[in-house]
């Protein structure tokens, strides 16, 4: 039964899709929602439905949507990094994607852009093209000839980040009003509706969560170490390079928008492994589809727990996902997969 | 403790924008005439002033917005901006609030729709607002989202001066078709002004002032700098602010620098959070300062010099009895 892996996390997805769908801050009741779905279908809407159908249609669709594409990202390029690394404490964030969008975005706000198009994408457009700079940087700061041994990458990035969070410290007290936003940012949400953002980052997603996927196999060889895969044919660097840049382009695109999400990227690939096994081929769509689904059940406890107020999604994901991953980590007959 | 610093600073921020020289300034409403009123010249009835004025207001992020009347299903974001339309008359009209609003007590009532943590867009949709509220401290990504839903947001900019804050008085009057009681407001708080203003050219001493609105670290507490309403009420209401010499609107300073300056008198805006005087003279290396040593430490309501609402004269009127008694026998 190999498709059972697929069925059974995409039955995960429906359902956390119908839950994101159906609840909000806003009691929608389940006749009302037929209403306007039929309305779309037949291009009627009856009277008294137009508020629930800017709802559904305006911001929790588009909503959804943004988060299953964040939560896709985070948690493909999280499998990723990890095979990669061969590291099980590897996230997307660990070579400075996060610590490097955080002080883009930082500084962005800092700066009162005017009330425009490009104003209003300056904090996303910041936040990305930090975070590739900072791969970019690490990576050119561990690169020891024609090779980029694992280790300096990580220590590269680490000692990064540290210095990228530190100077997002030292803005965000200097700051004056812009505390709350940046704060914010760092948590990770989805503020902003409709169905831009989602379509900004989508090119980014189809582009790099593809070229991971078609690269399952690489990853699997990778794990034999180096020195092995390039043996049995792999032309190494030049894979892994390409695997760093699709993952790292991934998750800035998705920090972009949704701000630093913890814990997704982390947790959810392991999950997929302990279940599922850790064949790459198999590993990294699974990861996708479990991330999308992960996050739309974190961001549906998000904005549900202390409606209307919405608690940053960060917060929720680490907070129901550690016990559940301890839970699932003490079940697991698939223990000493790594 | 540090989430107690962090909503100070966020209460903060509420005026801290206005400190950066990048705001602009608030702008005047500027009235156009709309076409003449269709009715035929015979009705005797006259239609209400406000829906045969056209009103367009720049408002504080630069956008031009055109309203045909009153709102009357109004949103606030800020706690400032509940306060102002409960002020000028509008409270009846206020159909959401964020969490912060918990002045007049009346607003209490009004359904929240987010705050601190971030705001529900779709309780504020269900609301049907025709007018949405925003404040110096509503992100332009909130703004934005709200205008895609269709919905009017106008943002009310944070004012620098009273002079400012009478303009926003005046602007929300407008918009909720309360013009004429916004007018009698903003003259009977001109007027209370001008009676401190005169109260306080007659003193001869300015006593020193430090005001606290953060003391979690007590070696370092957070006070008001340049160009914040807390330091410029002080100064209007005849004292000496010591947070004035400070780098930053909201700044902190170290203990050392505290007892240089030994202030003469010491406000505790962070009374709420359970700072009292005895505390205060508890603190390790505070009994030197004589401020401490006369007993001049007062508690302080914070919200009446950090919200920019009309209870900043409240505010100024406060300070100029804690600081010159004498006056107001």
């Amino acid at each position: 039964m190999r498709r059972l892996p697929y069925i059974w996390t995409l039955l995960f997805l429906a359902l956390a899709i119908i839950l994101s769908i159906a609840i909000g801050s806003v009691f929608i009741p389940p006749k009302d929602i037929w209403g306007v779905i039929a309305g779309v279908f037949t291009g009627y809407l009856p009277a008294g439905l137009q508020t629930s159908a800017l709802i559904l249609w305006g911001i929790r669709l588009p909503r959804t949507v943004l988060v299953m594409l964040t939560g896709a990202a985070l948690s493909g390029s999280g499998a990723a990094y990890q095979g990669l690394f061969r590291n099980p404490l590897a996230d997307p964030y660990l070579i400075g994607v996060a610590s490097g969008a955080g002080l883009g975005a930082a500084a962005a706000m800092s700066i009162r852009w005017p009330y425009t198009f490009w104003g209003l994408l300056a904090v996303p457009l910041a936040g990305f093209l930090a975070a590739m700079l900072t791969v970019l940087l690490v990576y050119s700061l561990a690169r020891l000839g024609k090779t980029v041994p694992t280790t300096n990458l990580i220590l590269a990035g680490v000692a990064f980040s540290a210095f990228a969070t530190s100077l997002t410290s030292f803005l965000m007290l200097r700051s004056t009003g812009e505390l709350r936003r940046a704060f914010g940012f760092l948590l990770g949400g989805f503020t902003q509706a409709g169905w831009n953002p989602a379509l900004t980052i989508l090119p980014f997603l189809v582009i790099g969560l593809g070229f991971l996927i078609l690269n399952g196999h690489a990853l699997n060889l990778l794990q034999f170490g180096d020195d092995q895969a390039q043996q049995l044919g792999l032309p190494v660097t030049r894979v892994k390079t390409l695997i760093l840049v699709a993952a790292s382009l991934v998750t800035a695109a998705a920090v972009s928008f949704s701000g630093i999400i913890g814990f997704i990227g982390l947790i959810v690939p392991h999950v997929m492994r302990l279940w599922f096994g850790a064949d790459y081929r198999r590993l990294l769509p699974l990861s996708i589809i479990g991330g999308a689904a992960a996050l739309l059940l974190a961001d549906v406890i998000a904005r549900s727990v202390l409606s209307p107020q919405e608690l940053p999604v960060g917060i929720v994901t680490a907070l129901a996902g550690a016990p559940f991953f301890l839970w699932v980590l003490r079940k697991a007959k698939n223990q000493g997969y790594w | 403790m540090f989430r107690k610093l962090l909503i100070s600073l966020i209460a903060g921020s509420v005026m801290l924008a206005a400190c950066t020289p990048a705001v602009t300034p608030a702008p005047l409403p500027a009235v156009t005439q709309a076409p003449p009123s269709p009715l035929p010249p015979s009705a005797t009835a006259p239609l209400p002033t406000s829906t045969t004025i056209s009103l367009t207001y720049t408002d504080g992020l630069g956008r031009t917005l055109t309203f045909s009347g009153p709102a009357q299903r109004v949103v606030s974001l800020a706690a400032s901006n509940t306060e102002i339309l409960y002020a000028v008359g509008a409270g009846a009209q206020v159909v959401g609030r964020d969490e912060a609003s918990n002045y007049p007590e009346a607003a209490a009532s009004v359904p929240t729709v987010g705050g601190w943590g971030g705001f529900s867009n779709e309780a504020i949709v269900a609301l049907k607002p025709d007018l949405v509220l925003a404040g110096g401290i509503t992100s332009p990504e909130l703004v934005a989202s709200l205008e895609q839903l269709g919905l009017t947001v106008y943002l009310l900019p944070n004012p620098t001066t009273l002079e400012e804050l009478f303009t926003n008085l005046e602007t929300v009057g407008a918009l909720t078709g309360h013009d004429a009681d916004a007018a009698t407001l903003v003259a009977s708080l001109k007027a209370r002004v001008a009676a401190v203003d005169a109260k306080v050219a007659t003193v001869t001493s300015r006593p020193t002032v430090f005001y606290e609105f953060d003391a979690t670290d007590p070696t370092k507490p957070y006070t008001y700098g340049p160009g914040t309403f807390g330091d410029l009420l002080i100064q209007r209401a005849g004292g000496t602010n010591i947070g004035a010499q400070l780098p930053d609107p909201w700044a902190q300073i170290s203990l050392e620098q505290l007892v240089v300056a030994n202030p003469e008198m010491l406000l505790l805006g962070d009374a709420a959070y359970g700072e009292t005087p005895e505390k205060v003279s508890a603190r390790p290396g505070w009994e030197t300062l004589s401020a401490i040593k006369t007993g001049k430490v007062f508690p302080f309501n914070d919200d009446l010099v950090s919200r920019p609402g009309p209870r900043l004269v409240d505010g100024l009127e406060a300070l100029a009895k804690l600081l010159h008694p004498e006056l107001f026998k």
